[in-house]
């Protein structure tokens, strides 16, 4: 490419793998510029896994994973991390659970101790006081992010309208108001007992360590955790490359202005096609100089807000994400006329020279800012050992995307970026004269567990 | 219960922690340019990423009577081209150099960040130099800008905690201050803007000799006072007085203001008032005490409304400094801030208020101080990894007219305070009858509910 910045070629991060007797996946990554340590674990399981009637299952379960365990009381694992002068979350998505502590480097132990606690023992504290609360506080959860949000449901109308029922990928990880009353206490354990084993599971520790004494730690607090092998395999989420035709749905709703909202199949993550579709994406509909944002907020002055986002999805189709949101008077009709033209040029033409450069340049800088902290650095590795098989894939993935070519990022979009493969949602409200936009949504893909 | 659960992994005891390593928030160098610039830079090994923060002396109550959102509306229009870009090319040329540049008015001043990969800094700070110091402002570009922002202005008024953001100013402050009113403008102000007043507003405000410009991040093999001279440097303007800032009043009569949402599934609650800013003795304890309240999930906020009840996803307490100045006659919002269920709104306020007098009452404990030292001491080095978030700490000192080295103060003073300090500050932070509170939910759920709890009078708005 022309435009390579010169420091990320640099450095790759140096990573050290190994694996218990009973599975658990160990990474390492050492780095002594912060006296920092972050500690992540990917549990291998996600809301794919959930079965009909149960969803929001996995998340409210990472709820109840902060609720004590054998040698930790209700709340401890927070009391202690804070005092430790660490910080600490879980999040939930379609394809795996996180839970992540950064910890001054000399608490690093602490983190390791918490986290074997809780894999090893937790429904020696999992009762119904417990399970209660948390379903009620994930509840209101759903209410702040989702119900009580203008066009807060829409992420999750639009994946339901992409994936077809009894899809693995056709419910969001918060789960339906009706499934989260009917979970049970049993449920839980029985979800523990499936999926939370050392051989399921990837943790990384990167920063200030001794490696030596961080596998020696990892040794003897995971080291006695029984491997078991109760897991099934997720449903099978493989649906064919387009989805054929378009669908669509209207929402009459009070909300502040009309919204052109829409989902395309595009390819699986990890795949070559995945980074060109990211590339195309990011040509088309992120920040300011985008074709999308041209076209519709500076030219057209029909939205205020026009972008597309990349919801990578490993287990299933990609999907990417449209969202813009009118500005004044204007219509649904006139926004879909223009993103529909400015797609068929793009799949004719590809992306010019410089937009593939600014593409690639902006995809760099992401990339840069995920790897800045440790706890970044320690959620990537997971990541790839976890949806990849490989850590070590990470310090590819950028070169990865620079390889592209512009011929690839234009097959891809003629392929995928059409009307004939696409979910669209569309807002109408209900309260008519008003009509506007804030910044384009992205995709959520992560369920908050325990907000700090 | 189902069959008695035994582990069967072996247990150890709860390891002791090592040996800390000593950190202390970072030491900015300061340089002035030719110009009038003042900089502060901060070399960070690692951080590939360099942030850039810029303050411009270009506060709200600047603005001209009725222009409201002028200051606003420049801060976006920087980005919008240049004497040699145009708008799309400037914009094309900040992501060429992986670069991003976003500006925003406060009430202290206008705040432009961008961030940029160290070995493309120089063209970083060259496309910045010219968006400070040459913008085009064109006209097509602030009509339709203005036009965004009007749209917005209907976006926020539907999101709860914008909408109880706005009615808590409007209420607390007097209507002549600034304060009072959204930092964006109304829709009224907004569409009397054009072009002759936000050139009016940049030529007035925005000057080299005013500007503090904030650099952090890996500047290894960087002449960095040559680099900013060479950008910058190049930007030419008059002298000016550095503005003043007006003392912070406001009217905390204990009250209750129900923004009437009929249907709403959930009430967004704002309790809040004004109270000390960083310049009082007091800051530190106020920020011990204040996360004691209402800093996480195992404050006394959220232990009851969220661990205990279930109300809530989370309630957070807070002091967010408004507008400072070096008299110390500046203040901050206090406020506690979350949502509940609608059918919760009443016993979720009369808990709130329970915890705010018991905590008046009783105060805090030694092992609640403790751990919340811990914390905020102790996660300053996780807080701190980045460039960004150093550049934006050194920024808010120069903003609000403190020392370079105050943060590294706070957090010596943190790891002394005793508890009946931080007793002290947060009691009086928050006195039960001095709070102001805002509901935006379905009123006709529990406006008589509230009206019982003697919390203040109760009044209801429309949406």
């Amino acid at each position: 490419m022309a435009n390579p910045a010169p420091a990320s070629e640099q450095r790759g991060i140096a990573i050290t793998e190994h694996r218990l007797a009973n599975g658990l996946r160990v990474v390492l990554s050492e780095d002594h510029l912060t006296p920092v340590a972050a500690v992540c674990l990917w549990y291998d399981v996600g809301s794919r896994h959930e079965v009909k009637g149960r969803t929001g299952l996995a998340h409210l379960f990472e709820h109840l994973m902060f609720q004590g365990s054998a040698n930790v009381s209700n709340n401890g694992h927070f009391e202690l991390v804070q005092g430790a002068g660490g910080s600490l979350n879980g999040t939930t998505s379609f394809e795996r659970t996180n839970y992540f502590e950064t910890m001054p480097a000399h608490q690093l132990e602490l983190a390791l101790w918490l986290e074997a606690d809780r894999m090893g023992s937790l429904l020696a504290a999992l009762d119904d006081a417990s399970m209660e609360n948390q379903r009620d506080v994930v509840k209101n959860e759903r209410r702040q992010r989702y119900d009580n949000v203008p066009y807060g449901t829409a992420f999750e109308r639009l994946t339901a309208l992409s994936f077809p029922d009894g899809h693995p990928y056709h419910h969001t990880p918060i789960g339906s108001m009706a499934d989260l009353d009917a979970a049970t206490l049993e449920d839980a354990r029985a979800f523990f007992r499936t999926y939370y084993a050392p051989n399921n599971a990837v943790l990384s520790v990167v920063g200030d360590i001794d490696p030596e004494q961080a596998i020696a730690w990892v040794e003897k607090y995971f080291g006695s955790i029984p491997a078991h092998d109760g897991k099934q395999p997720p449903r099978d989420g493989s649906l064919p490359e387009s989805i054929g035709r378009e669908i669509r749905e209207l929402i009459r709703e009070d909300v502040p202005s009309r919204a052109l909202m829409a989902a395309y199949r595009l390819p699986h993550d990890g795949t070559r096609e995945a980074d060109a579709a990211d590339l195309a994406l990011t040509v088309l509909g992120s920040g300011e100089s985008s074709r999308l944002y041209n076209r519709l907020v500076r030219r057209d002055r029909t939205a205020v807000a026009a972008g597309f986002g990349l919801l990578r999805l490993s287990g299933a189709p990609s999907l990417g994400w449209l969202d813009v949101k009118t500005s004044g008077d204007a219509t649904v009709e006139q926004i879909e006329a223009a993103v529909d033209e400015e797609l068929a040029r793009f799949a004719a033409e590809g992306p010019t020279a410089a937009e593939l450069e600014r593409a690639q340049a902006q995809i760099e800088r992401e990339w840069l800012d995920r790897l800045t902290t440790v706890a970044g650095r320690a959620d990537e590795l997971c990541r790839y050992a976890v949806l990849f098989g490989d850590p070590k894939l990470l310090n590819d993935a950028l070169p990865k995307v620079l390889d592209v070519t512009a011929e690839e990022v234009r097959a891809v979009a003629a392929a995928r970026l059409h009307p004939q493969n696409r979910a669209v949602l569309v807002y109408e409200p209900t309260t008519a004269e008003d009509t506007a936009a804030d910044t384009a949504a992205t995709a959520e893909t992560d369920e908050e567990g325990a907000a700090v | 219960m189902s069959t008695e659960y035994v582990p069967a992994m072996t247990f150890h005891p709860q390891p002791q922690p090592g040996t800390p390593t000593p950190w202390a928030f970072p030491a900015p160098e300061r340089a002035a340019l030719g110009n009038g610039i003042t900089v502060l830079h901060c070399h960070r090994p690692g951080q590939q990423l360099v942030a850039v923060d810029v303050l411009l002396d270009a506060p709200l109550a600047a603005e001209p009577e009725g222009l409201d959102g002028v200051a606003s509306i420049l801060a976006r229009a920087l980005s919008e081209g240049t004497d040699t870009l145009t708008a799309e090319e400037f914009a094309a040329e900040l992501e060429r150099a992986g670069a991003t540049l976003d500006a925003h008015a406060d009430h202290p001043c206008i705040r432009v960040s961008l961030e940029v990969p160290a070995s493309r800094l120089a063209r970083g700070l060259d496309l910045l130099a010219a968006a400070l110091g040459s913008p085009a402002l064109p006209e097509d570009e602030i009509e339709r800008l203005v036009a965004n922002r009007l749209d917005e202005i209907v976006h926020e008024q539907a999101n709860p905690a914008r909408r109880a953001a706005k009615a808590l100013y409007a209420s607390l402050f007097d209507a002549a201050d600034r304060l009072s009113r959204p930092r964006g403008g109304s829709a009224e102000t907004v569409k009397t803007i054009d072009r002759a007043a936000v050139r009016a507003f940049y030529e007035g405000h925005v000057r080299p000799a005013t500007t503090t410009v904030v650099v952090v991040g890996d500047l290894t093999g960087t002449d960095l006072p040559a680099l900013l001279e060479s950008t910058l440097g190049g930007w030419k303007g008059a002298q000016a007085a550095p503005a003043a800032h007006a003392p912070v009043t406001g009217d905390d009569t204990g009250r209750v203001i129900i923004v009437d949402r009929p249907g709403s599934v959930q009430t967004q609650l704002l309790i809040g008032r004004i109270g000390p800013d960083r310049h009082d003795p007091a800051w530190a304890a106020q920020i011990l005490g204040t996360y004691c309240l209402g800093g996480t999930l195992t404050s006394r906020l959220d232990r009851v409304l969220r661990e205990e009840k279930g109300y809530t996803y989370g309630v957070r307490a807070f002091a967010q400094p408004l507008r400072s100045a070096p008299d110390g006659s500046g203040r901050a919002m206090l406020a506690i801030s979350g949502s509940v269920d609608t059918a919760s709104t009443a016993p979720a306020l009369a808990d709130t208020w329970t915890i705010l007098r018991t905590l008046a009452a009783e105060g805090l404990t030694d092992a609640e101080r403790e751990e919340a030292v811990q914390f905020l001491v102790g996660v300053a080095p996780l807080k701190y990894e980045t460039a960004g978030s150093v550049a934006g700490t050194l920024a808010d000192q120069v903003e609000q007219h403190l020392a370079d080295d105050f943060q590294a103060e706070v957090y010596r003073q943190l790891a002394e305070l005793s508890t009946a300090a931080a007793t002290e500050a947060v009691v009086s932070a928050f006195p039960p009858d001095r709070l102001v509170t805002v509901l935006v939910g379905d009123a006709s759920a529990f406006a008589d509910q509230v009206r019982e709890l003697g919390i203040g009078e109760v009044t209801v708005i429309g949406a």
